[in-house]
C-alpha cells in the first residue's frame, strides 16, 4: 500500500508536517497507517548491502549462541529471564532474520522488529562487555533502528523528535529568538544575586562555548542560570553560541543517521564560528554521546575528535574543583546517604568513571557516599535510556525495566541520588512517581551551588 | 494601580480567592487580567502527555484539550468575566508552574501577579525534583509585586482601605515600601509601618527590648517618613514578638485588607525558607490579600 499520510518512509521536514503528526493524539492514526505501511525490501537490502560493514557481519556471524550475554541485560533480568530477552537472541532474531532473507520481511515482522529494538534494548551497550567475541548488541540495535526508521517502522514520539530537530534544529520547538532570550531572562534573573553575572552569546573567541539539552531552555531554564552561576565563580570566559547551541540528538534514538549529522554539523558550525578553546556540554549523556563520541564519525572528520577539545560538564566541574576555581565549604557538604547515578553514556562509553567519583570526594562528607552495585562501566541502564523514556507506546515496559534500578538504589539505602544526566534524572524520577520508594534526585549543578564558598567580591553588596 | 495582572490559577477551590481578589481589582480599577493556567509538566524528553492537573490522569496535550481546559476555566469564571472591564485573555501552557508564571509574567510584561499560596500539588512527583514552592520561587524572582490570597475569606472586599507595611529595613523592604505607599496613595486609604522585633527563641532584658522598638521607630520613621511627601495618613508600630505572628495579628487589630512586605532574595536554601520564612507565614495565616515585593522594577 502506498504510505500513510503520518506513517511513511519519509522525515518530518516542515512545521506543517511536525504538527499534522503531533496533533495525532497518542499517535493512534500513526500506528494504525503503520499496519499498512508496505516494506520496501529492494530498498532495505539494498541499504544492508551499502551500509552494513564488516563488523557487524562478523559479529552475526560468529555469534555462538553461548548465552553469556544474557544476565548482563537488565531487561532480560526484570522480564522474568525469558529467552526472548536475551541480548544475542533479540538481535539474531530481528536484524538476523532481515539479513537472513536478504531483505524480504513482512510488515508484521517490521512492526515486531519496531518493539524489540525500542523496548527491548535501550543501546546501553553493557552486552558487549560480557561477551567473549565482544559483539555489542547496543551497536547492533542502532544499525537495526536506523533500517527501520529509513522504513518507517519508527515508534510516533520518535519520528516526532527527530523532526523537531530537523525543523527546529532543537528536540523540542526552541527557537533561535528563544533560546536568546532565555539566555538574556536568565542572566538578568540572577544578576541581583550573582553581580557582574553574564549569559554571553556568540563571544568570539572565548574559552569555553557551552552548550545544553533543548529541555533547559524549554522547562528547566534554571539549568543554564546554574551554569553561568558556577561559571562566574570559577571566573571561566566563557559563550554560549545563538545557533548550534542545542547538544541533543533524538535522532540518534529514532534511527535517522541524516539528522544526526546535521546535528553535528550545527554544533561544530558554531565551533569553527566563534573559536573557542573548548567546548563544554552539560549534564547529559546522550548528547555527549552524539556530539563528543559518534558525532565526529557521522560528519565523518578523520581524527575522530570534535574540531575544538569538547569535555562532558562533570569533567569541567572535576577541572574546577581540582584547580580551585570552585571551592565547597566542607560544613555544607552531603552529610546523608548518597549514591550516584554512572551514564551508559559517558560512563560506559568513553570512561569518565573516575572523574564523577573524584567530584564526590570533594561533595560528599566521608563514609556518606554508597556505590551502586555493580557500578561503574558496569553500572546498569537507568531504565528509560535508548528514547525508551519518551514512549507512550512503550511505557508498561519502561515502567518494569526501572525496576533494576529500582533495586540498586533501595540496596544503598540511600535517599538522594546524585545524576548527572537528563535521561537518568528522568527515568529516577519516573521511578519514583510509580514505585514511590521515598528518593530524591539531583544534577551536580544545584548541589554544587548551595556548597560552594563565594569569593566576597562576588557576593552581593548589602 | 497595577493595568496588567496575571492571574495564576489551578481553577481548583484553592484559587478562587485569588481569582476574586484578581477580577475585583480589575473591576475597580480597569485592570486587564491574563488568566494564566500550567496544564501540567510533560513527562520525559519531549512527550506531549501531562498529568490532568484535577484528575492526575495521564492525558496528551493537543489543541483539543487545551481548548477545553480553557473552556472549563471560562466557566468556572463566568460571571467575574463578564463584569471585568479592561480585557480577560487567557494563557495555557506546559511545564513547571513557577517557570511558566515567571515567564508569562516577563513576556507579557505585567505589572502584578496574583496568585493562591497553595494548589496542593507541593508533594507531586513532577516537582519534587526543584525545592520551595511554587509560591517562594515566584516571590523569589518575580520583577513585579507578587499578591497571594490563601484562604477566601482573605479575598478583599472592594478596595483597599488600610495597608500594612512590615519592614525588617532590608534592601528589599525598600521596595515593599515604594508598592505599599504607592498602594496607599492611590487608593488614599491609611498605612501603619510595622517591625517585628524578633524575640523568637531568645531571652531578653525588657530594657534592651524597649530600647530596640524605640530605635526601630526612630528609624522607620527617618528612613521611610522622608519619603512620604504629602502622604499623611501613616502611623507606626514596633513590637516584639515571633514577627508573623505579630503582623497577622497587627493586620487584624486595625483591620488592614492589605499587607505588603519583602520576600529576601538572599535565603538559597529554599526547602528551608519554604517552611521558616516569615512571608510565607503570613501568607497562611492572614485574612486579607499578601503583596511581596522583591524587586524595584514594577512598584
Amino acid at each position: 500500500m502506498p504510505e500513510g499520510t503520518l506513517c511513511n518512509k519519509q522525515p518530518i521536514n516542515t512545521d506543517e508536517q511536525l504538527k499534522l503528526v503531533l496533533n495525532d493524539k497518542g499517535g493512534k492514526q500513526y500506528y494504525a497507517e503503520m499496519e499498512q505501511l508496505d516494506v520496501d525490501t529492494e530498498k532495505l537490502w539494498n541499504t544492508i548491502q551499502k551500509t552494513m560493514k564488516s563488523r557487524l557481519k562478523t559479529w552475526l556471524e560468529i555469534c555462538a549462541h553461548c548465552g553469556l550475554c544474557s544476565e548482563s541485560c537488565f531487561l532480560y533480568q526484570v522480564n522474568g529471564r525469558k529467552p526472548e530477552q536475551v541480548p544475542s537472541y533479540k538481535i539474531q532474531s530481528t536484524l538476523g532474520e532481515i539479513v537472513k532473507k536478504k531483505g524480504q520481511v513482512s510488515n508484521e515482522f517490521m512492526r515486531h522488529c519496531m518493539d524489540v529494538a525500542w523496548s527491548w534494548c535501550t543501546c546501553c551497550n553493557r552486552c558487549g562487555q560480557f561477551c567473549p567475541h565482544g559483539i555489542d548488541m547496543g551497536v547492533m540495535f542502532s544499525y537495526l533502528r536506523g533500517l527501520l526508521y529509513s522504513q518507517g517502522f519508527v515508534p510516533w514520539e520518535l519520528k516526532i523528535g527527530s523532526g523537531m530537530h530537523r525543523v527546529y534544529r532543537a528536540q523540542m520547538d526552541v527557537t533561535t529568538e528563544d533560546w536568546v532570550e532565555t539566555c538574556e531572562w536568565m542572566a538578568e534573573e540572577n544578576e541581583e544575586e550573582w553581580p557582574g553575572l553574564e549569559i554571553p552569546v556568540d563571544k568570539e573567541g572565548a574559552d569555553i562555548m557551552y552548550t545544553c539539552n533543548a529541555r533547559e531552555p524549554k522547562h528547566y531554564p534554571e539549568d543554564l542560570a546554574e551554569a553561568a552561576i558556577l561559571f562566574h565563580v570559577a571566573g571561566e570566559n566563557w559563550t554560549v553560541p545563538s545557533e548550534g547551541w542545542e547538544q541533543t540528538s533524538l535522532s540518534m534514538f529514532a534511527g535517522d543517521w541524516e539528522c544526526c549529522k546535521d546535528n553535528v554539523e550545527n554544533v561544530y558550525a558554531a565551533i569553527e564560528r566563534l573559536k573557542p578553546k573548548r567546548a563544554i556540554g552539560t549534564e547529559c549523556g546522550h548528547a555527549h554521546r552524539a556530539t563528543v563520541i559518534e558525532g565526529p564519525y557521522w560528519v565523518g572528520r578523520e581524527d575522530g575528535q570534535p574540531p575544538v577539545p569538547f569535555m562532558h560538564y562533570v569533567e569541567w566541574l572535576l577541572e574546577a574543583l581540582e584547580t580551585g576555581k570552585i571551592k565547597i565549604d566542607p560544613a555544607k557538604r552531603i552529610k546523608e546517604p548518597v549514591t550516584l547515578q554512572d551514564s551508559c553514556n559517558y560512563v560506559r562509553n568513553q570512561g569518565l568513571k573516575n572523574v564523577t567519583r573524584k567530584i564526590i570526594e570533594y561533595i560528599v562528607e566521608p563514609g556518606y557516599f554508597r556505590e551502586m552495585a555493580p557500578n561503574k562501566e558496569y553500572n546498569y541502564c537507568c531504565g528509560g535510556g535508548g528514547g525508551f523514556n519518551g514512549i507512550g507506546k512503550y511505557r508498561p515496559q519502561r515502567n518494569v525495566a526501572l525496576l533494576k534500578k529500582l533495586q540498586q538504589i533501595q540496596d544503598t539505602g540511600a535517599k538522594l541520588v546524585i545524576a548527572p544526566c537528563h535521561n537518568c534524572w528522568d527515568a529516577i524520577r519516573d521511578l519514583e512517581e510509580e514505585y514511590e520508594i521515598g528518593i530524591r534526585w539531583s544534577f551536580l549543578k544545584p548541589l554544587v551551588i548551595n556548597m560552594m564558598i563565594v569569593p566576597d567580591h562576588l557576593k552581593p553588596e548589602e | 494601580m497595577s493595568k496588567k495582572i496575571l492571574l495564576a490559577t489551578t481553577g481548583s477551590p484553592a484559587s478562587f480567592g485569588a481569582a476574586r481578589v484578581a477580577f475585583q481589582m480589575a473591576k475597580r480599577y480597569g485592570s486587564e487580567i491574563i488568566v494564566f493556567h500550567v496544564i501540567g509538566l510533560p513527562t520525559k524528553a519531549y512527550s506531549q502527555i501531562v498529568h490532568d492537573v484535577r484528575t492526575g490522569d495521564e492525558v496528551q496535550v493537543d489543541d483539543d484539550y487545551k481548548s477545553w481546559v480553557e473552556d472549563e476555566l471560562r466557566n468556572t469564571y463566568a460571571r467575574q468575566i463578564e463584569e471585568a472591564e479592561g480585557g480577560v485573555s487567557f494563557v495555557l501552557t506546559t511545564g513547571v508552574p513557577h517557570r511558566e508564571i515567571l515567564r508569562t509574567a516577563r513576556s507579557e510584561d505585567v505589572d502584578l501577579i496574583i496568585m493562591g499560596a497553595s494548589s496542593g500539588s507541593i508533594d507531586h512527583i513532577d516537582y519534587k525534583g526543584y525545592t520551595g514552592s511554587t509560591l517562594q520561587k515566584v516571590a523569589k524572582a518575580a520583577k513585579c509585586p507578587v499578591m497571594t490570597v490563601h484562604r477566601e475569606s482573605a479575598a478583599y472586599r472592594g478596595g483597599f482601605n488600610h495597608v500594612l507595611f512590615c519592614t525588617d529595613f532590608s534592601k528589599q523592604a525598600n521596595h515593599a515600601f515604594k508598592y505599599a505607599l504607592n498602594t496607599a496613595r492611590e487608593c488614599d486609604c491609611d498605612m501603619t509601618m510595622f517591625h517585628a522585633l524578633d524575640v523568637g527563641g531568645k531571652v531578653l532584658a525588657q530594657n534592651e527590648i524597649e530600647d530596640r522598638l524605640i530605635e526601630a521607630r526612630k528609624r522607620m520613621r527617618s528612613l521611610y517618613g522622608s519619603q512620604m511627601g504629602d502622604f499623611k495618613n501613616y502611623d507606626v508600630e514596633a513590637w516584639e514578638g515571633i514577627p508573623y505572628m505579630e503582623i497577622v495579628k497587627l493586620a487584624r487589630e486595625r483591620m488592614a485588607d492589605l499587607i505588603v512586605m519583602a520576600h529576601h532574595a538572599g535565603e538559597s536554601d529554599s526547602d528551608e525558607a519554604r517552611l521558616g520564612s516569615t512571608l510565607e507565614q503570613v501568607i497562611l495565616r492572614a485574612s486579607c490579600p499578601v503583596v511581596s515585593v522583591n524587586k524595584p522594577d514594577k512598584v
